[in-house]
């Protein structure tokens, strides 16, 4: 859909993340598969290899791997504000399925849709905003009604 | 008028200098002297202008009181919030501490590292400013920023149509997008 026609929001933090310490948004991590389905090959691989390495990279992020009978392989995330994304994995090598846990790790759960603004600023203004009086000299005088004769037209072009 | 906001202001200058950083339309140091922009009613203000009488002593007196000023003033470290004005990925942003920029594209960073964003046009405070030509110096301001975020941005669709000719093409484009909260501005206690 057009942009018009979808949500969008500002761009914004997790509760001020980065202003201190930065803190990963990623939460949970549930790795769906099943032991015997072919679609879960990857998968399967995947938790042979890689899963331990990235489990000790992110100590931070809690990874649960539960074996159930399923046709799709999922990995569920949760994030510290409470949002959920699923990503299908199906049919995926390991090395897909590690590049796609990285960009779960990297994201911060807010919802991928259009930014409004690609900037966010709590403090606009520093030296004051400017209105039409800013930097007006007071030697000018006050504002007068103008005069309503023809010689007193744009004469400055 | 989203232009007179303060808030993030992605600026296309026209200040003289390097021509790769300031693509301007008009050059104000070209060959052709005298008269760039068409007058209209709104080249000048509309009250009559009124210039001091110029005189070099007084003027270099003026302007070495100021630069004392403003240099006692960074010496002291007695200004309140910084502002900068940045040249990153190819724009300009006016930044301060604690806000955040998208950028479209990856950067090699990864979450949660500092970065330092060297090209510094212009640094501001409340009662100066200084404006570099093109750039301020590296030792003289430092920003910081953080990568908070790392992700792709929203699946926009790019449709191409022709009527009557039974043309049309449709992609989903998703692009890297890094967040970057800067969180702080330094100015080093010397100027010349």
């Amino acid at each position: 859909m057009t942009s018009r026609g979808t949500p969008s929001r500002f761009l914004q933090s997790v509760l001020q993340n980065g202003v201190g310490r930065y803190v990963c948004q990623l939460k949970r991590l549930s790795i769906i598969f099943s032991k015997n389905a072919q679609s879960s090959l990857g998968v399967r691989g995947f938790i042979e290899e890689g899963v331990v390495d990235y489990a000790k990279y992110n100590p931070s992020t809690v990874v649960y791997v539960s074996p159930q009978s399923c046709r799709i392989p999922k990995i569920v995330a949760e994030y510290l504000n409470g949002n959920v994304r699923e990503e299908i994995v199906t049919s995926k090598t390991s090395i897909q399925i590690s590049e796609v846990l990285t960009k779960l790790t990297n994201q911060s759960g807010l919802d991928i849709i259009r930014l409004r603004k690609p900037f966010h600023t709590d403090n606009p203004s520093i030296q004051g905003q400017w209105h039409p009086f800013t930097n007006r000299p007071p030697c000018i005088g006050p504002i007068r009604p103008q005069k309503q004769d023809t010689e007193q037209g744009l004469s400055n072009i | 008028m989203a232009l007179c906001r303060g808030a993030g202001l992605l600026l296309r200058t026209l200040l003289p200098g390097n021509p790769l950083l300031f693509p301007a339309a008009c050059r104000t140091q070209s060959s052709v002297s005298g008269v760039l922009v068409p007058r209209t009613s709104l080249t000048s203000p509309p009250w009559p202008e009124q210039l001091p009488p110029v005189c070099e002593a007084e003027d270099a007196r003026r302007q070495a009181a100021v630069v004392s000023t403003v240099n006692g003033s960074i010496e002291r470290q007695d200004y309140g919030r910084l502002f900068a004005v940045v040249h990153f990925a190819s724009r300009q942003w006016k930044v301060t501490g604690e806000d955040l920029i998208l950028i479209e594209n990856h950067l090699e960073a990864g979450c949660g590292e500092t970065i330092r964003l060297e090209k510094v046009l212009l640094v501001g405070a409340e009662d100066f400013t200084l404006v570099g030509r093109p750039l301020l110096g590296r030792d003289l301001v430092r920003v910081e920023a953080t990568v908070i975020e790392k992700t792709e941005s929203w699946p926009k669709v790019h449709m191409r149509f022709w009527k009557r000719h039974r043309y049309q093409r449709k992609m989903i484009i998703v692009q890297p997008q890094t967040v970057l909260r800067i969180n702080s501005i330094e100015l080093a206690p010397r100027l010349s």
